[in-house]
């Protein structure tokens, strides 16, 4: 696959603190690629270092092979940037907005045909602040798309939406990567990472401590399976109860004294641990996989938060 | 790409109608209050004459203060009442005129003192010299007619200009270089701040539009509303109080326009400076209102201390005010004083400098 971004030991600095710590990775034509972690973990910082809004204090970024110290206009031709919870011209009608960016580029696409890949040609003459907020992030990444860019950097698109609304940014994320464009996105939900992204970056105070597939990022969690089962509440066996435990790690699930989860190793345990959990006569038994939330707690020791 | 944005900055601009209002609101109540005060049907004030003479003296003496048009004039209130209307300030003094004021005796060997009273309000200097004065000047040519004596010591006015000139056509050139130096100041240093916390102008930056183009469109479309603003002030000042323009209005406009221009780039570094747009419209509140008072808008520079004055006539809306008032009220050309253009240029290089090393789209 062609490299479309290539950054090698990016480091930004601000006064003496390294926001972004000698980072390197490639992302490859027509995947998406995500970047995942905490507020401040330096995740937009990069982002924006690569669409040259902000200056390196090291390191190299190419796009599409060009120097975004060097080419930095040639590149502003060839991606689409949204940025985290930027707002447009307030008095300017949706339509207006997007030829109006078309001109920026030189060359117009159908504004109406655009909103309509979004479902918002029907609001194609309302104002911005008369959009929900689902319908405000899809007008902001369908803005971001107005030049047919190569590569589309979307940053936080799904932040603060209900769950109806960002699934709906999924799909149209997955429809972007189908016409063949890349996408760099960063999020902090775990669940919209393993959906979404081919591979996955996780970045902690400017560093990148984990990255590759999705998949394989998941099966490299300290304990890859899961058993959650819910007991009878009146007696537990525990005598069963207590050879379960030394099979993994168990977890009471949050205040509810009989739903646990166990964390395995192998397949092995997992097969041993399957016949003792039944013997407990649980209401419910459900086996799992680890999630990427799994290996993000395992790798920085704590659950990520908003 | 400029046209479109050009375009779509005038479109926002008119959308935006409540801004609007305002940035003509703020110079046609000005005009509207400096006309009320000073325009043609203007006067002094109310007073009360309280005639009890039939004598033909205090019947010519009444008719030319009428005629004058110097205060507006009401007959039919008595002594006290009077005295009660100046204290409540609905009345600037009354003039009582005596029974037997101007009755000349049959055999004049000794005609007796006469002796109108003209009561006032202390407080009122203004109407209380305009009252003495009327009086003054009509009893010293009474006197003279009866002492059959000719005036030796007199004199003539001799006007700089043959232009009929007055305070309300000074305050209006004002208030245009008020309006646009308003208007050009807060409207940009608050759209720029606003762009830039809602990341509108670092989202331009994401895409190949030159910055310069983008400024450029913002600056000129609001000469678009300055123009408007300017045609509305002398709309009401020369229709309404009947204000005196002799100046070419297209040269009125070009002045205020470059006048304009200079405060956008101050609005400019104002944005460059402040981080959020309430520190924006703070220090173009604070900038703005002292340069009011005291760049000349209202009151001749020349009336403050001497000190004060060589330091404010530097203020950049003093020497276009200036350069404003030769060329609309006297039809002069915009360069009779180099030094005035000089100040205005300098202060423009000035603020683009600030702007052009200051201002950014982004924060980096």
């Amino acid at each position: 696959m062609k490299k479309v971004i290539e950054v090698k030991n990016l480091v930004k600095q601000y006064g003496k603190i390294n926001a972004v710590d000698g980072i390197s990775f490639d992302v490859s034509q027509g995947e998406v690629f995500g970047l995942l972690g905490e507020n401040g973990a330096g995740k937009s910082t990069t982002l924006e270092i690569i669409e040259g809004l902000r200056k390196s204090t090291g390191g190299s970024v190419k796009i599409l092979g060009l120097d975004i110290k060097k080419n930095k206009n040639e590149i502003k031709t060839k991606i689409g940037v949204q940025l985290q919870s930027s707002a447009y011209y307030n008095f300017l009608k949706l339509k207006e907005i997007v030829s109006l960016f078309c001109s920026f580029y030189g060359s117009c696409l159908d504004p109406i045909a655009l909103l309509d890949t979004v479902g918002l040609k029907e609001k194609a003459n309302s104002y911005v602040m008369n959009l929900s907020g689902g319908q405000k992030q899809r007008f902001s990444i369908v803005a971001s798309l107005v030049n047919d860019p190569e590569i589309v950097f979307l940053d936080e698109p799904t932040t603060g939406l209900d769950p109806l609304a960002r699934r709906n940014l999924w799909h149209l994320i997955s429809d972007i990567k189908s016409k063949g464009k890349t996408v760099i996105l960063t999020t902090h939900y775990m669940e919209e990472a393993e959906a979404l992204c081919d591979r996955v970056a996780i970045m902690e105070k400017g560093k990148i401590l984990a990255l590759d597939d999705t998949h394989k990022l998941i099966e490299q969690s300290k304990n890859p399976f899961t058993i959650s089962f819910i007991t009878e509440k009146k007696k537990l066996n525990e005598k069963i109860f207590g050879q379960v435990i030394k099979l993994g790690e168990i977890e009471n699930l949050f205040g509810k004294q009989n739903h646990f989860i166990l964390h395995l190793k192998t397949r092995e345990a997992l097969n041993k641990a399957l016949v003792l959990v039944q013997k407990l006569n649980p209401e419910s038994i459900k086996v799992g996989e680890a999630s990427l939330e799994d290996l993000f707690i395992d790798l920085t020791g704590k659950t990520i938060s908003e | 790409m400029f046209k479109n944005l050009f375009f779509a900055d005038v479109k926002m601009m008119f959308r935006n109608y409540q801004s609007i209002i305002w940035a003509f609101m703020f110079p046609i109540i000005f005009s509207f209050i400096f006309g009320l005060f000073f325009g043609k049907d203007a006067t002094s004030g109310t007073i009360a004459i309280i005639n009890e003479s039939s004598s033909d003296i205090s019947g010519q003496y009444v008719t030319a203060l009428k005629d004058s048009g110097i205060f507006k004039i009401v007959e039919d209130e008595s002594v006290d009442q009077a005295k009660e209307d100046i204290k409540k300030s609905k009345l600037v003094g009354a003039i009582e005129i005596p029974k037997e004021f101007g009755e000349m005796p049959q055999a004049p060997l000794v005609i007796p003192e006469q002796k109108l009273k003209i009561i006032i309000d202390p407080g009122n200097a203004q109407g209380n010299s305009a009252m003495t004065g009327f009086t003054d000047k009509f009893f010293s040519s009474l006197n003279m007619n009866f002492q059959n004596v000719k005036p030796i010591f007199t004199y003539e006015t001799e006007k700089t200009t043959n232009l009929d000139l007055g305070y309300y056509d000074f305050v209006l050139a004002g208030i245009l270089g008020l309006a646009v130096m308003n208007s050009s100041i807060i409207g940009i240093s608050v759209a720029m701040t606003k762009y830039r916390e809602d990341k509108i102008l670092k989202r331009i930056t994401t895409t190949p539009l030159p910055t310069w183009i983008f400024i450029i469109s913002e600056v000129l479309s609001r000469l678009i509303i300055n123009v408007l603003q300017i045609l509305a002030i002398l709309a009401i000042g020369v229709y309404v109080f009947s204000a005196n323009i002799y100046g070419n209005i297209f040269m009125v406009i070009l002045v205020a326009l470059v006048g304009a221009l200079l405060f956008q780039l101050m609005g400019f570094a104002i944005a460059a400076f402040s981080k959020t747009t309430d520190a924006a419209q703070g220090m173009a509140t604070a900038i703005t209102i002292p340069m009011m008072f005291l760049a000349g808008v209202f009151f001749p520079i020349d009336s403050l201390p001497a000190w004060v004055a060589s330091i404010v006539k530097y203020l950049p809306l003093a020497p276009l005010l200036r350069i404003l008032r030769a060329v609309a009220l006297e039809g002069n050309s915009p360069f009779i004083d180099m030094k005035n253009v000089a100040i205005v240029l300098g202060w423009i290089v000035a603020m683009l400098a600030i702007s052009i090393w200051k201002f950014r789209l982004t924060d980096e």
